[in-house]
């Protein structure tokens, strides 16, 4: 498999600033990646340096094994970004028109219409008189409209209701059948699981997950046996036991990490350990996130 | 190729359905026509004379009108919704695009001056030659492209009240000392010195030339194009400086 982008060891300054610091990644041709982290985790400012829109202070971007900013790789991407309205004066069909002669080989008008779920009464209104959710239909046919290879979207549902958003993401999903490469920023994990096939989490402008969405929720969503107890050998003891994945202690109480906790409580008695205040701990879901930005910061601060 | 033809029209479109154009460029300077010809009584020797010449005079007023304010704003507005800045990750090369506003704006102009003449010359029965007419209205189409180039200047400005400001005073400054309200003789000699010096006096005095018959001096010529020069090149060197 190819690579359609690369960042190598690339770092961003705004000022004082270190918006992005030494990232590396690589994106396999036709893979849907998410860029997840929370506000001002550095998403936007690597998806500019990806696009060729800012420019890295250090490091070395690929896209399609060019420059971004060449002719030829630009005819080959498309991009829903944040904060751009929509030119004024003119009606839908006439914007999409205009982007379609912008690019060499186009999507037809009743692909994109098919495509971004675009209504024939849409297409007549002026492009600036449209609704929020109208005008982001709208910038996602603007996306598509060069047919691209390699198509980015800015945190594309921010502001939309769910119904909105779950249609977003079946057109996005048709397009990764299509085999186009996605990348995507969100904060919102949900998204990420749902819709990608690896996810990488940013934090501060750097790197801190990069993995499939499974394997990053495994290690961290995972159920927990905690207690405590005076044994100083608890933890390797449990280390050895089946299913464990994990075990640390934190603030005087042992965690036990696994996916099994009744087995996990059962050889808790029968290893003898004496253990207080045994708890069986949910991991969920919506804390993968917070956990690892949490872990992130507690490092930085230690 | 077929791109640019596309951005082009799509362009004059625009402009076209703009409702300030509509007022600002055509209303305006038409009602002012009729009433400064009409309504007042000037009470000069030579009115056929007078007549050319302020006809002229509101032309040259329009066109620099939307020379000035609209092509300025315009850009400056593109630039603070994102625009500007999404147009770069399409291959649609940055200078077309220029080129394609730059194109929008001249036909804007073309018509002003067909309408404007047209209304102009009904309104009062001017006799000028054919000659006259196509002479004057080409000076004030090529002389136009000076005050684009101080319309992509205040296009550099950050935000579109800072630049929609700036534009009016200027433009109505430039209107006013430049003589095209009234003859820059009815000034006391400070203000005519300042208006000697600027380019809306040049742009107005070469027409004002045509419709006596006379070729525009070759000073307002060369004035213009010393302006044109220093107004690209400022705003180019602020972009370029912004880009760094």
């Amino acid at each position: 498999m190819s690579n359609v982008i690369i960042l190598e060891n690339v770092s961003k300054k705004f000022g004082k600033v270190q918006a992005v610091n030494n990232v590396s990644i690589s994106i396999e041709k036709g893979s849907a990646v998410a860029i997840l982290g929370p506000n001002g985790a550095g998403k936007t400012t690597t998806i500019s340096m990806m696009l060729g829109l800012l420019d890295p202070n250090e490091g070395k971007v690929e896209l399609l094994g060019k420059s971004p900013k060449q002719v030829a790789v630009r005819n080959k991407i498309g991009a829903m970004l944040q904060e751009v309205s929509v030119m004024d004066m003119l009606k839908v069909h006439e914007v999409l028109t205009m982007f379609r002669s912008y690019y060499s080989s186009p999507l037809s008008m009743e692909e994109l219409i098919a495509l971004t779920g675009l209504e024939k009464a849409d297409l007549k209104k002026k492009a600036d008189k449209l609704s929020g959710g109208q005008k982001r239909r709208l910038g996602f046919a603007i996306a598509l409209a060069g047919n691209p290879d390699v198509i980015f979207f800015d945190e594309p549902t921010v502001g939309l209701d769910t119904t909105a958003r779950r249609k977003f993401w079946n057109k996005v999903e048709s397009l990764k059948e299509k085999g186009k490469t996605i990348i995507f920023t969100t904060h919102y994990l949900e998204e990420a699981d749902d819709f990608s096939e690896r996810i990488i989490l940013f934090n501060n402008g750097e790197i801190i997950a990069d993995g499939e969405p499974e394997d990053i929720k495994r290690n961290l969503t995972t159920r927990s046996v905690s207690f405590e107890t005076e044994d100083q050998d608890a933890i390797a003891k449990m280390e050895t036991v089946d299913t464990v994945m994990r075990c640390y202690e934190k603030d005087g109480v042992v965690y036990v990490v696994t996916e099994d906790t009744d087995f996990v409580l059962s050889e808790l008695f029968r290893l003898n350990i004496s253990a207080k205040n045994i708890r069986i701990n949910q991991g969920r879901l919506d804390d993968v996130f917070e956990q690892l930005t949490g872990d992130k910061e507690e490092a930085e601060a230690g | 190729m077929k791109g640019i033809l596309t951005q082009c029209r799509f362009e004059v479109i625009r402009i076209f359905r703009n409702p300030y154009y509509v007022f600002w460029s055509l209303m305006m300077p038409i009602a002012f026509y009729f009433i400064y010809t009409n309504v007042f009584n000037t009470e000069l020797p030579d009115q056929d004379e007078w007549q050319a010449h302020f006809l002229m005079s509101m032309t040259t007023f329009s066109v620099m009108g939307s020379a000035v304010m609209n092509f300025g704003i315009r850009m400056v507005q593109e630039h603070t919704q994102g625009w500007a800045r999404f147009m770069k990750i399409t291959p649609f090369p940055s200078w077309a695009y220029f080129s394609a506003k730059m194109f929008g704006q001249m036909i804007m102009h073309l018509l002003s001056i067909i309408v404007i003449f047209t209304v102009g010359s009904i309104i009062n029965g001017i006799a000028l030659t054919a000659g006259q007419w196509i002479a004057a209205g080409a000076w004030i189409l090529i002389a136009s492209i000076p005050f684009l180039a101080l319309g992509s200047l205040i296009g550099t400005m950050k935000k579109v009240e800072t630049a929609s400001g700036v534009s009016n005073i200027l433009y109505l400054g430039l209107a006013i000392l430049g003589g095209m309200w009234m003859p820059m003789e009815a000034f006391p000699p400070l203000l005519q010195n300042i208006g000697e010096w600027l380019p809306s006096y040049y742009f107005g005095s070469g027409a004002w030339e045509i419709v006596l018959g006379n070729p525009p001096e070759l000073l307002s010529i060369a004035m213009l194009i010393v302006y044109m020069v220093v107004f690209m090149y400022l705003a180019i060197f602020i972009r370029r400086k912004r880009q760094v």
